[in-house]
């Protein structure tokens, strides 16, 4: 038996027309490819039926997959393995639509994998996967091994496999295989169904598996074209910008701070005569030049740079960081970014719309503590997910990372300025005009 | 004859059998998989007047299916009679014709020294007729083309390959050829050249295909001309039609 990709013609892209190299493939899933960069097809050679629907679906990859991914920095916002996926379910329709018996499509392998897969807790893979073998024999028994271990992940996996099957269900069989170049110089069939899928899915992999009737109606609203993002209850990855340039600024004074001490001119203590086992009773005014502030960039919390200059006046050697997080980004575009760094200071930049990273930001402020110098947080006690929306555990992270570590809360550079030159640790009270967070901090006190 | 060399659909080995034939190079190897047409351009581009003469080669082919050998007469004598190389060096009122030499690999080495003999250079190649005792020399316009369906030329002797300077690699149908097809089949037929020879579908292979499938229908018409891989054909034919 014998396999012909070279009378596999109709691209209309710049692929061209030359040899392939054939090699000796199975049916067992990942045993199979076609490789357009290399022109390698790897396919069973047998007269069965199944290698002779696994040869049809490599061979519409060399009909409709793009040969190059020289314009996938256009989709930055999607998971390259939902690409992947996204490309075997419209391959798999495709083949379908002209007759193949793609209920052979299996290896028997898919119900264990299911099963690895909801042991392991990788909702983000199994939403993936179930692309890979809708509408094939292996759809039945990979639902089954994931139903297996997390049922509870049922009806969003049905979510996201009716919203598939719709959006191909609309789409033509000449839509769907074109590979005439699109306006971007991406196959139009490729942009069209596989990158309108992937997206899709994206989104569902970050999201958390939708657990009640609310989240599943927000969760199929997010699979909706132009639907917002649903939830996904875990902090993006912090992304830190490439280094911009530092100016030097001239040194000033910084702040001069009061601090009690055990000898000098102006008794501005004496309660401590009775309180401080060392009795300090007396006031110093000490120089601080720095201190870490983490600024929250998100939204309408943007900063004007003359209140950055005035800051840094107060503080010259304050390492200063923006962060703000653009929602769903799969780490193409940076979500936070030094603005100040002990005696430099770079151009101010604006914010990417959601928070998406207050945790982790807090974390590396922490981490890059000179001693016991302060670190101010300026945020309007908003915290939310990678996809921007509020979430309580979340909250609770930040507000026990707040009070852990002695974080002073402040609602704008102002505010920063005139907490430096305190040394009264800002009173419980006080954190309850900080939206979510101030009302935590509140609670777990009580607590 | 419908055979032009030439145009920007045309793909680049044709180009180059195009703009050699015009500069009037005289010795030119085509070589390449079989089934794309190297043998017809080798007959008809550049041959204006005298048909040209052809040979292919076997294992069998004698020196005497070269330049001649003596048949007898009625009369009960014997006759020379030249071969097809002698023909075309004296084609065209002596300024010589072209001959084609097909399969020259799978010549025998007494054939392949005659053969050298007949393509050397015209001040080098002589022979002399048996019969009349004259001494012929090819024409000045004498050409030769030959073909072979090898990939690597390092089979062919050093001496051959010296004689023939450009060697082009025939690796498609050429358009006009493909043009006859229906146009549906006129793309595959192109790629189906290219395959490896296990898998190669020749032109002829789809001439016969396009001509059956209007009376038996596809898949009969398949069966008839590709055998055991008429499903494969037809189901690369059907993914590559996906409209």
């Amino acid at each position: 038996m014998s396999v012909f990709p070279e009378l596999v013609t109709g691209r209309e892209d710049d692929f061209g027309v030359r040899a392939w190299r054939v090699e000796r493939g199975s049916t067992f899933r990942g045993e199979a490819s076609c490789n357009l960069t290399e022109r390698i097809l790897e396919v069973p050679l047998g007269d069965d039926p199944e290698s002779r629907v696994v040869r049809a679906h490599e061979l519409m990859h060399a009909r409709i997959s793009p040969h190059s991914l020289e314009w996938a920095r256009h989709f930055s916002d999607v998971s390259p393995r939902a690409l992947e996926c996204a490309e075997e379910l419209r391959v798999n329709t495709l083949i379908g639509r002209l007759g193949f018996d793609v209920s052979l499509l299996h290896d028997g392998s898919e119900k264990i994998g299911g099963r690895r897969l909801g042991r392991l807790g990788e909702w983000d893979q199994a939403v993936c996967f179930l692309l890979a073998v809708l509408a094939t024999g292996a759809e039945r028994e990979y639902l089954s091994g994931v139903r297996g271990e997390r049922p509870e992940w049922m009806a969003g996996l049905r979510a996201v496999r009716k919203r598939s099957l719709d959006l191909l269900d609309a789409t033509s069989t000449e839509v769907a295989g074109s590979t005439a170049f699109d306006d971007d110089g991406v196959p139009s069939g490729y942009a069209q169904v596989t990158v309108v899928l992937a997206r899709m899915v994206t989104q569902a992999m970050a999201a958390r598996s939708p657990q009640g009737p609310v989240a599943l109606r927000q969760f199929r609203r997010s699979l909706e074209p132009g639907g917002r993002r649903a939830p996904t209850g875990r902090f993006a990855t912090l992304c830190f910008d490439e280094p911009a340039p530092l100016i030097a600024r001239m040194r000033t004074g910084g702040v001069r701070r009061p601090r009690p001490i055990s000898s000098g001119t102006v008794m501005r203590y004496p309660g401590r005569l009775l309180s401080d086992p060392e009795r300090r009773a007396f006031v110093e005014r000490a120089h601080h030049h720095g201190g870490i502030v983490v600024i929250d960039q998100s939204g309408s919390m943007d900063i004007e740079p003359d209140e950055l200059q005035r800051l840094l006046r107060r503080a010259p050697d304050a390492l200063v960081v923006g962060y703000s997080h653009r929602p769903g980004d799969q780490g193409a575009t940076a979500n936070a970014w030094i603005l100040a760094q002990r005696g430099g200071v770079a151009a101010p930049r604006a914010g990417n719309v959601g928070n998406g990273v207050d945790g982790p930001i807090l974390r590396w402020a922490l981490a890059h503590r000179r001693g016991s110098e302060p670190v101010f947080w300026v945020t309007d006690g908003q915290v939310t997910d990678s996809h921007d929306h509020p979430d309580e555990a979340l909250t609770d992270e930040c507000a026990r990372l707040v009070t852990g570590s002695h974080i002073t809360l402040v609602r704008d550079l102002a505010g920063v300025q005139r907490a430096m030159r305190t040394t009264t640790a800002k009173r419980t009270r006080d954190h309850g005009s900080f939206g979510r967070v101030g009302r935590r901090i509140l609670e777990n006190t009580r607590n | 004859m419908g055979f032009e060399l030439g145009g920007d659909e045309v793909a680049q080995c044709w180009r180059d059998v195009g703009d050699v034939m015009a500069s009037g190079l005289l010795r030119v190897l085509l070589y390449g998989p079989p089934g794309t047409g190297k043998t017809f351009a080798a007959l008809h581009s550049g041959v204006t007047r005298t048909p040209a003469e052809r040979l292919v080669c076997t294992e069998d082919l004698s020196t005497g299916e070269i330049t001649g050998t003596w048949m007898p007469a009625a009369s009960g004598s014997w006759t020379w009679r030249e071969g097809p190389a002698i023909r075309s060096w004296r084609a065209d009122a002596g300024r010589g014709g072209r001959l084609v030499v097909d399969e020259v690999d799978r010549a025998s080495g007494d054939a392949l020294s005659t053969l050298l003999a007949m393509t050397d250079s015209p001040e080098s190649a002589r022979w002399r007729n048996p019969e009349t005792g004259d001494w012929v020399v090819p024409g000045p316009e004498f050409s030769v083309v030959m073909t072979t369906n090898l990939e690597q030329l390092d089979d062919l002797p050093d001496a051959l390959r010296d004689r023939f300077p450009v060697c082009i690699r025939i690796d498609q149908p050429h358009p006009t050829a493909v043009a006859q097809l229906s146009a549906d089949l006129r793309a595959p037929a192109l790629g189906g050249s290219l395959g490896e020879s296990s898998r190669r579908v020749s032109l002829r292979s789809f001439y016969a295909f396009d001509q059956l499938r209007r009376r038996v229908g596809p898949s009969r018409a398949a069966h008839l001309v590709f055998g055991e891989h008429a499903r494969n054909v037809l189901d690369a034919l059907n993914i590559g039609a996906l409209r």
